[in-house]
């Protein structure tokens, strides 16, 4: 066995040794950093689509795993480009949410007891009157609205070939900023959690910091398509559960409805822009 | 280099000739190469300078004889790089070689002395004219001299990859693709993933079934192999803060395979305990691959798994537990296997982020390409 290995190994690396040294004469392709073209500039008279430009963007933006409530977010970006590489700019949006598989399961199979009484939503109090279902998904947190101050930086710009038959300027962007989140989420308690009010959902502001990339494709001078990723990772409380805050290190329920139930989530969303650019467009030396 | 030597009236300029002339003109020469090599040996005795060619006076009136390039031809938009160095010797060689300066009947103007050899050859006016309307349908590359030529090369990516459509288990782990480029665009290869060991069930799995009562199917992966093919239709390259450039190419991939797969016991953990076994597995995906060189490559791929899964069965039997086969009541036992597993399969996508490198062998290619 240990042969079979040795010889299939021996065979393994002369296989790559040997398509390795087929033609070499691909050298002579490499860059020459000699002749008419020594020194000079990588590119010239590069369209400049985004530099002293102002461009709208109204988008729409699709939550990523999302464990009870996904939401689509429809905004729109405000930017000024200060250079062809470096913008600032504003994107803010209204979310709207529609429940996963998962909260329609909970709310389909979960009965209501009193050992649910403080994590589910229902009416009732278990003694003299019996507990019923109200809507697991009234409970469950949302993001509702962003507000999003960013800078962007545009480090990468060429362009894009498909089928040798459609062409488009494109640049790659990356993006970083403070993201500000209006969420609806289920408000603090401390002795009343078990009541049908204690499960009607709070406003709270989040802060996060906000990052991503993305990619432009110019279609003409003034409109763009855009699709971005953005990640805004930040605590909250998605289900609406008591799950923290008691026991050892605080890891088992404590009866309250409190900060130290909101769990940290990686927030993640793609979003697609249409982008108008006021102004015109400039071309580099 | 190919030349064409315009007349006085046109201020003598050289050009190059178009690439798409080249073969026409290859044609024409071996056809008359011996009569343009005995004319052009004799124009040249007799020819004017091109100096001369451009003083221009009497516009439109055509040459006596055509030209060839003076070197180093002072005052003249001469192209410099494909001029003819200073002594170099501008009569054809023998046979008429089609890449020497040499000239032709088309050189404008009244012919010359291809209009003498043959009078049924010589271009008239009007004939320039309608050749100039014509349409050329020039073949122009949008990206000329692709950098790294995948053709008849082997692609090897080892990446890992990170879950992304799953936020009850994530299921990171190594994979590799080894393909095969048949055409430039085109290649056929296997991709393998192993994620045993690696699958992550997370924390609010058990938070929801410890808050709700209700408990969620879970499954996980042990491996998966394929039979892909990759198709290429996009490529490109950027320019780095204007300063560097470097290509990239987004392909599609497909295929067919297995991927082994078995639940998580949450339901029933005591009585439950599943092997791996294998599924039929499509897949389907997108990539994006940014040459660091001409073998190397950094690799993004998005890819989607898609399978039949068994998920574990959501009751527990009711029958007496511990029972064996022989026992009574044994089929409605939460030991008997065969009440562990949901019926009918649910259609399951794993879609995954794939970040790792592409090594192209061999190293290095012959340009093959007009372009």
């Amino acid at each position: 066995m240990r042969t079979v290995v040795k010889t299939l190994a021996a065979a393994a690396v002369g296989t790559i040794v040997a398509m390795s040294a087929v033609e070499p004469k691909a050298q002579a392709q490499e860059i020459q950093l000699t002749g008419p073209l020594a020194g000079a500039k990588a590119v010239r008279k590069l369209r400049l689509y985004r530099e002293g430009r102002f461009e709208i963007a109204p988008s729409v933006s699709f939550s990523l795993l999302d464990e009870y409530r996904r939401a689509i977010i429809t905004g729109v970006r405000l930017q000024y480009n200060i250079t062809d590489w470096l913008g600032v700019g504003l994107w803010g949006g209204y979310g709207l949410g529609y429940n996963t598989d998962l909260t329609d399961q909970i709310d389909t199979v979960a009965n209501r007891t009193s050992r649910t009484a403080i994590n589910l939503n229902h009416t009732g109090n278990g003694t003299t009157i019996a507990y019923k279902k109200l809507p697991f998904g009234d409970q469950v947190g949302q993001i509702q609205w962003v507000a999003n101050p960013q800078l962007t930086l545009v480090p990468f710009r060429g362009k894009l070939a498909l089928f040798q038959a459609l062409f488009v300027d494109t640049d790659a962007y990356l993006h970083a900023g403070l993201g500000i989140v209006g969420l609806q989420e289920r408000p603090d308690c401390s002795t009343t959690c078990t009541t049908t009010a204690s499960f009607a959902l709070g406003s709270r502001v989040a802060f996060a910091p906000t990052f991503g990339l993305g990619l432009n494709f110019w279609l003409m001078d003034l409109i763009s398509l855009g699709v971005e990723y953005k990640a805004m990772p930040f605590s909250w409380n998605r289900g609406g559960f008591d799950s923290r805050g008691g026991g050892t290190n605080g890891a088992f329920p404590d009866n309250k409805i409190d900060s130290n139930d909101q769990t940290f989530k990686f927030n993640q969303m793609i979003s697609i822009q249409v982008g108008f650019a006021l102004g015109t467009r400039k071309t580099s030396e | 280099m190919n030349f064409r030597i315009e007349p006085a009236g046109s201020a003598g300029r050289i050009e190059r000739k178009p690439d798409e002339a080249r073969d026409n003109r290859k044609t024409r020469v071996g056809k008359m190469g011996r009569w343009i090599g005995v004319v052009a040996a004799a124009l040249l005795l007799a020819a004017p300078s091109t100096a001369l060619a451009q003083k221009g006076k009497g516009k439109g009136k055509p040459p006596a004889t055509p030209t060839t390039p003076a070197a180093g031809a002072a005052g003249g938009n001469v192209d410099d790089l494909d001029a003819p160095p200073a002594g170099t010797p501008t009569t054809p060689p023998a046979g008429g070689d089609p890449t020497t300066a040499q000239p032709t009947g088309d050189t404008g103007g009244g012919g010359g002395g291809i209009c003498e050899i043959d009078p049924s050859a010589c271009p008239k006016g009007q004939d320039l004219g309608e050749a100039a309307k014509r349409n050329v349908k020039a073949e122009i590359y949008a990206v000329e001299q692709i950098y790294a030529l995948r053709y008849h090369r082997f692609e090897l990516n080892p990446y890992w990859g990170f879950t992304l459509n799953d936020q009850f288990v994530s299921h990171p782990g190594p994979g590799l693709s080894a393909n095969y480029y048949l055409t430039n665009v085109l290649a056929v290869g296997l991709n393998g993933n192993f994620y045993s060991g690696l699958n992550v069930d997370s924390a609010f799995n058990f938070e929801t079934r410890r808050a709700s009562r209700v408990a969620v199917p879970l499954n996980e992966l042990s491996w998966s192999a394929a039979l892909d093919f990759t198709y290429v239709p996009v490529y490109g390259k950027f320019a780095g803060f204007s300063n560097f450039i470097f290509s990239y190419d987004i392909y599609v991939a497909g295929g067919v395979g297995a991927i082994s797969t078995r639940p998580i016991p949450v339901i029933d953990p005591d009585n439950r305990k599943f092997d791996f076994a294998p599924k039929i597995a499509f897949n389907l995906g997108i990539g994006l691959r940014i040459f660091l060189t001409r073998w190397l490559a950094a690799n993004l791929e998005i890819a989607d798994y898609i399978f039949p899964e068994k998920l574990e069965q959501l009751t527990i039997g009711t029958g007496p537990i511990g029972a064996k086969p022989t026992d009574l009541g044994y089929k409605t036992s939460p030991s008997n296997p065969d009440t562990w597993l949901q019926d009918g399969v649910s259609i399951t996508n794993h879609v995954q982020a794939q970040v790792g490198l592409s090594v192209f062998l061999p190293f290095s290619f012959n340009y093959r390409l007009p372009k």
